[in-house]
């Protein structure tokens, strides 16, 4: 029984993975395809370290590695989509801020 | 076999960074960070190696650190 869990957790991960490189592949703009690096960033690491736990056991060093990893993974991962964000929108428009057009829809 | 998987996944990110455009080529890199941080993972759990847990930590730290990086100079200076 255990295997069966540890196995479906692992090959949900993987298959999520692999949706969010295909979806990566498939969108239009850095905007698009910064949406597919959540997925792989949440859902994966969580299934992984889910699997871990269940086949090693909560208390055990290997856990605590992979839950950190994970922990890591999307933690982490929402910092690096608004830095990159930012950066591509800088590079475009050559600020930050918002533009005089959609300040005009703000305002 | 996940972790073959998971690598071969990370060959049309790689053709990606190669031939998009430079942030195009940046998402991708981030995505790959974090694919190589997994594989770490199911490696070191396929092996039973407890040491490669902490390539999977570090990894993890560090993927995030050189994505960072990269998008604070593709801001504006190259």
């Amino acid at each position: 029984m255990t295997e069966v869990v540890v196995w479906i957790l692992v090959v949900l991960g993987t298959v999520v993975q692999v949706l969010s490189v295909l979806g990566l592949l498939l969108a239009r703009d850095p905007y698009d395809r910064l949406h597919f690096t959540g997925p792989a960033s949440t859902i994966a690491p969580v299934a992984f370290a889910l699997a871990v736990i269940v086949d090693e056991g909560p208390v055990t060093q290997a856990a605590v590695k992979s839950v950190l990893t994970a922990l890591a993974l999307v933690v982490l991962n929402g910092v690096l989509v608004h830095a990159t964000a930012r950066a591509a929108r800088i590079r475009e428009h050559g600020s930050w801020g918002l533009l005089p057009e959609e300040r005009a829809g703000v305002d | 076999m996940c972790a073959a998987v998971l690598l071969a996944s990370l060959a049309p990110l790689i053709v990606l960074c190669a031939r998009a455009p430079v942030m195009d080529g940046l998402v991708a890199l981030n995505l790959a960070g974090t694919i190589v941080t997994l594989v770490l993972l199911l490696l070191a759990q396929g092996t039973h190696r407890q040491p490669f847990f902490d390539l999977a930590v570090v990894s993890a730290v560090l993927s995030f650190a050189g994505g960072l990086a990269f998008a604070r100079f593709l801001e504006r200076w190259v």
